[in-house]
């Protein structure tokens, strides 16, 4: 499939992950991982279940410490840092199951990461039905979060990310998973649009690999809570440690 | 456009009622108050307090004993009451930031039952099981500028609660008891925000309290008794929790039964409790879910799906 985006990649490092070892208890979910991103790059990060991907998201965003290792974004260590005071510096991030605000509205699900950010009402909300337009949820907006389908809420949680005014790096754990192709194709329109127009950075965990292939010019694998090889699907999809992790070799 | 009639039918009520049943209200909306302002920790931010009719009883102690031994005046009495409230919640909400549901129950249960002990044993300050004279704070047992003092605290209270909900700190508090994880990573410190609820709810608490001393006269620890906080809750859950309404609706009404039904004795706690399951069981929402549904019971209304896929 060819690689149809025209992502920016451009610049220093801009999240850098260096040496992180997570451990809990006597299990070392992540051994001594480093990698770095540049600005405006979508990175697709991959690897077998429980290989830590997610527990690296769980890091740079704050809702673990590490045990040992530094994060680093901008040039600031991150690592240490409370998760809203990381989202204030304009990483955002989805969850693998999605987690929306049940009881309040889609647009009211969508005025919290404006408000936190101390946007205006009326341009955050004037943002919002641009974006709920974008992902065919405007008839939605006055429901409350807990009458939509499993895929329109990972959609709603997808984009309310985009409602962070200053947003730059924008972390997904499995945006892809179970949701209708429909779905997926605003998904992916959304972070090559946001990619390609605002410059937001995308760090992508998706065992989905046509649709990774597709979406990043890049991808870092993990296995057993280490790095074991980055570069274009392609290099890595040929690296025999991929295979071996892959096929429990 | 129903609250204003509300409002001007209560303001002309007690053109009509006898002195007795104007205490009743007047009582009953000081139940009112507290169960609003419960609301506000429990329904919208989803923080199961159990200590919180201990603030409206330690600001009643402050003010009175303030008053009492210091020679203070109603004003400083009250506000020194009310910053108490304020700086006791302050303390206890920090202590409980870490925890939540049961365990947060627990806390604030002990916590309530710490204070009450503490004020029946020190029983040459605090008068002990026995209470205290509170001074009447318009100098009479007539009820009826109590009455309105209650009127304008409930209204007050409804006031600030939907001023705080409507302003973004009440987005972040919905968004904090729907998913507190999801609402860290959307940039909201939800530490500040959950103690800052639990200080506005103590506070509005505490300044009920403070009034209702100045207003019956006699207070004792039983102001502490757990049974005042069972029957806030009852109010809160009967009226309609995460209703701005609800609580008022169901403090007054239930106030009224209770006192309809005060030669029944016993019975009326048993129908109190039926009741009680009766709308869990069917109506979660309390009496305003009633209310909602009554127009679809009558055929007012066709029925309106809630369903995502549904033009």
């Amino acid at each position: 499939m060819p690689n149809q985006n025209a992502q920016h990649t451009a610049g220093p490092p801009f999240l850098e992950v260096r040496d992180v070892v997570k451990k809990f208890g006597g299990l070392a979910a992540n051994n001594g991982i480093s990698m770095s991103l540049l600005s405006g790059e979508i990175r697709g990060l991959i690897g077998p279940n429980g290989s830590g991907k997610t527990t690296l998201i769980n890091l740079i965003t704050g809702m673990y410490e590490v045990t040992s290792g530094s994060i680093h974004f901008s040039g600031r260590r991150i690592d240490g840092l409370q998760p809203d005071m990381i989202a204030s510096l304009g990483i955002m991030r989805t969850f693998q199951v999605a987690r929306v605000f049940r009881e309040m509205t889609v647009m009211e699900n969508m005025l919290i990461p404006a408000f936190s950010q101390g946007q205006a009402r009326r341009e955050a909300k004037a943002r919002a039905e641009e974006l709920l337009e974008f992902a065919l949820l405007t008839r939605l907006k006055d429901k409350p979060a807990k009458s939509l389908s499993g895929g329109q809420n990972m959609l709603l949680q997808i984009v309310r990310g985009f409602m962070h005014k200053d947003l730059q790096l924008y972390v997904m754990d499995e945006p892809f998973a179970g949701v209708h192709p429909s779905i997926k194709g605003i998904i992916l329109e959304a972070i090559r649009r946001m990619n390609a127009q605002k410059g937001v950075t995308f760090l992508v965990v998706s065992h989905e690999m046509p649709t990774i292939s597709n979406l990043c010019r890049k991808v870092t694998v993990l296995s057993r809570g280490e790095r074991i090889a980055e570069g274009t699907l392609d290099e890595v999809a040929s690296d025999p440690q991929v295979i071996d992790a892959y096929l429990g070799g | 456009m129903g609250l204003t009639a509300a409002v001007a039918v209560a303001v002309g009520l007690p053109a009509v009622l006898s002195d007795y049943w104007v205490y009743v209200l007047t009582i009953a909306f000081f139940y009112a108050a507290m169960a609003a302002s419960w609301n506000l920790l429990a329904g919208y931010t989803g923080q199961f307090s159990l200590g919180h009719h201990t603030f409206a009883m330690i600001s009643a102690y402050v003010s009175t004993l303030l008053m009492a031994k210091a020679g203070a005046g109603f004003g400083i009495g009250i506000a020194v009451a009310i910053f108490t409230a304020v700086v006791l919640s302050y303390a206890l909400g920090v202590v409980c930031l870490k925890v939540h549901g049961l365990y947060l129950a627990l806390i604030t249960w002990a916590f309530a039952e710490v204070v009450r002990n503490y004020l029946r044993m020190h029983f040459s300050f605090t008068g002990g099981d026995r209470g205290l004279d509170s001074a009447l704070l318009f100098g009479t047992l007539k009820p009826l500028p109590y009455y309105y003092l209650f009127l304008g605290i409930t209204i007050f209270t409804l006031g600030v609660i939907a001023f705080i909900m409507y302003s973004r700190i009440g987005y972040y508090l919905r968004a904090i008891r729907d998913d507190a994880i999801a609402a860290r990573s959307m940039g909201i410190n939800i530490v500040r925000y959950k103690v800052l609820a639990f200080i506005i709810a103590s506070a509005l608490g505490g300044m009920a309290g403070a009034f209702y001393g100045h207003t019956i006269g006699l207070i004792s620890p039983v102001m502490g008794d757990f049974n005042e906080m069972a029957m806030i809750i009852i109010f809160v859950v009967i009226g309609g929790m995460r209703t701005q309404i609800g609580p008022v609706v169901g403090a007054i009404l239930i106030r009224i039964a209770l006192e309809l039904l005060r030669e029944q004795s016993e019975i009326r706690i048993i129908i109190l409790s039926a009741l009680v399951i009766v709308v869990m069981r069917f109506f979660n929402g309390g009496l305003m879910e009633v209310f909602r549904r009554l127009p679809r019971w009558l055929h007012l209304k066709s029925a309106e799906s809630v369903s995502a896929y549904e033009k």
